[in-house]
């Protein structure tokens, strides 16, 4: 795991670019509904991004009946193996955070996976409040977003 | 690693690999309608036939359920002769016989070109094929709440004694991974209802949204231990609140905007 995910709320502006770009990439026939990652408001142009931790001690992947839920060692994400989710939603309930999302749709659950190590959020994200960065930078303290004229990169 | 040989190409599989994921691992189709990933195999559609021989059996060869065979070194393996097709034919045609009106199984039947049963239909049609997925994938879950009962044409899917069954929690993932979608339920913010029982929901504190059966929270927190006050809140209001830790501690750190 040499990259780690990184939200920095102050910085969101509650676009929304991320949770179409979410439900692109992940063929929700982008309907920003069905996204893995979810803004929540808090002002005018103030956003949450709250999307799932990957957790250490997964309670969604201790839950699970059927070892669905695996974490990739590379990118130290939480995958959910579609073809072995039975659709017992036992990790909808057992997340602490709520970010086990079930899918009327598809039944079936979705989960951020890092979009296996190229999280198609971050380059969407006009003012780099999602970041997928080096694991060593992930604790620097965030500075207050600069508008140089760029896109992320 | 072993090496068996499948239509008469290698392959090289760990020891202990099923034949069925052997024989797909080289790259071959075999049907299958009770084979399920997260599920113990069962060997119960018998769509998975395939013939087995090895070079010193002088051209005998036996027939396996694929899903239930090991793979064992130098196995010759052939998944289409006439032998295999006709008895996977004779499978699917019961089947058709039994199930005449449910599009997966006439799905099935088209594809080894048969239209209709040569069997006579069964008179009161049903949608279910036995494959079992919903009695395992019950019992894998904890719960065992529904499993066959009776024999030979008789044979069906029920809850014990048919009646409402005590252990279930209404979980409905009998219902979802039913291939033919043939168990009915009926699932509102108020209340569920399969297998003849009614279940409670559990609705959101702060919203109001149904999103667990009261037999479901018993049971998932007699599995992890945590309190059943664990299910009060939804997905969507765990998220928000989780959103507003967030701008807490932010605002600690006064880094807020």
């Amino acid at each position: 795991m040499d990259r780690i995910y990184r939200v920095v709320i102050e910085r969101c502006i509650a676009c929304g670019k991320c949770e179409l770009a979410c439900a692109f990439a992940h063929g929700s026939e982008g309907r920003p509904s069905k996204t893995r990652i979810n803004i929540f408001k808090r002002g005018p142009e103030l956003g949450t991004p709250v999307v799932c931790f990957q957790c250490h001690d997964a309670a969604c992947a201790a839950v699970c009946p059927t070892e669905a839920l695996v974490r990739n060692g590379r990118t130290g994400a939480i995958e959910m193996a579609r073809d072995r989710c039975i659709s017992c939603r036992m990790c909808v309930a057992a997340c602490p955070f709520g970010n086990m999302l079930w899918d009327e749709t598809y039944h079936c659950v979705q989960k951020c996976d890092l979009c296996g190590g190229d999280p198609k959020c971050v380059p969407f994200c006009p003012t780099h409040a999602l970041e997928y960065v080096p694991a060593d930078r992930a604790a620097e303290k965030p500075e207050p977003f600069a508008w140089t004229g760029d896109l992320a990169p | 690693m072993i090496t068996i040989t499948v239509n008469g190409k290698n392959v090289k599989v760990p020891e202990g690999t099923r034949l069925l994921d052997a024989i797909r691992s080289a790259g071959f189709e075999v049907p299958t309608l009770c084979d399920h990933p997260a599920l113990e195999p069962w060997g119960g559609c018998r769509m998975c036939l395939v013939d087995v021989t090895r070079k010193e059996w002088d051209g005998w060869c036996k027939m396996v359920v694929s899903c239930m065979f090991p793979a064992e070194d130098g196995l010759l393996v052939l998944t289409d002769t006439e032998r295999v097709r006709s008895t996977r034919r004779v499978v699917i045609d019961l089947l058709l016989a039994r199930c005449p009106d449910t599009p997966l199984v006439q799905q099935v039947a088209a594809r080894h070109g048969l239209e209709q049963t040569t069997y006579e239909p069964n008179p009161a049609p049903t949608d279910c094929i036995l494959c079992g997925l919903c009695t395992r994938v019950c019992d894998h879950i904890g719960v065992s709440a529904i499993s066959s009962v009776n024999r030979g044409a008789g044979r069906e899917i029920a809850p014990p004694l048919h009646e409402a069954p005590p252990d279930c929690i209404g979980c409905l993932a009998c219902a979802e991974i039913c291939p033919t979608s043939c168990i009915p339920y009926e699932t509102s913010d108020a209340k569920r209802t399969i297998w003849g029982k009614e279940f409670e929901m559990v609705r959101c504190a702060r919203c109001g949204r149904a999103h667990v059966t009261r037999d479901e929270a018993a049971h998932f927190s007699g599995r992890t231990g945590v309190p059943s006050t664990y299910f009060d809140l939804c997905d969507a209001c765990k998220r928000t609140d989780m959103a507003r830790q967030f701008v807490k501690l932010s605002e600690g750190a006064g880094t807020a905007p």
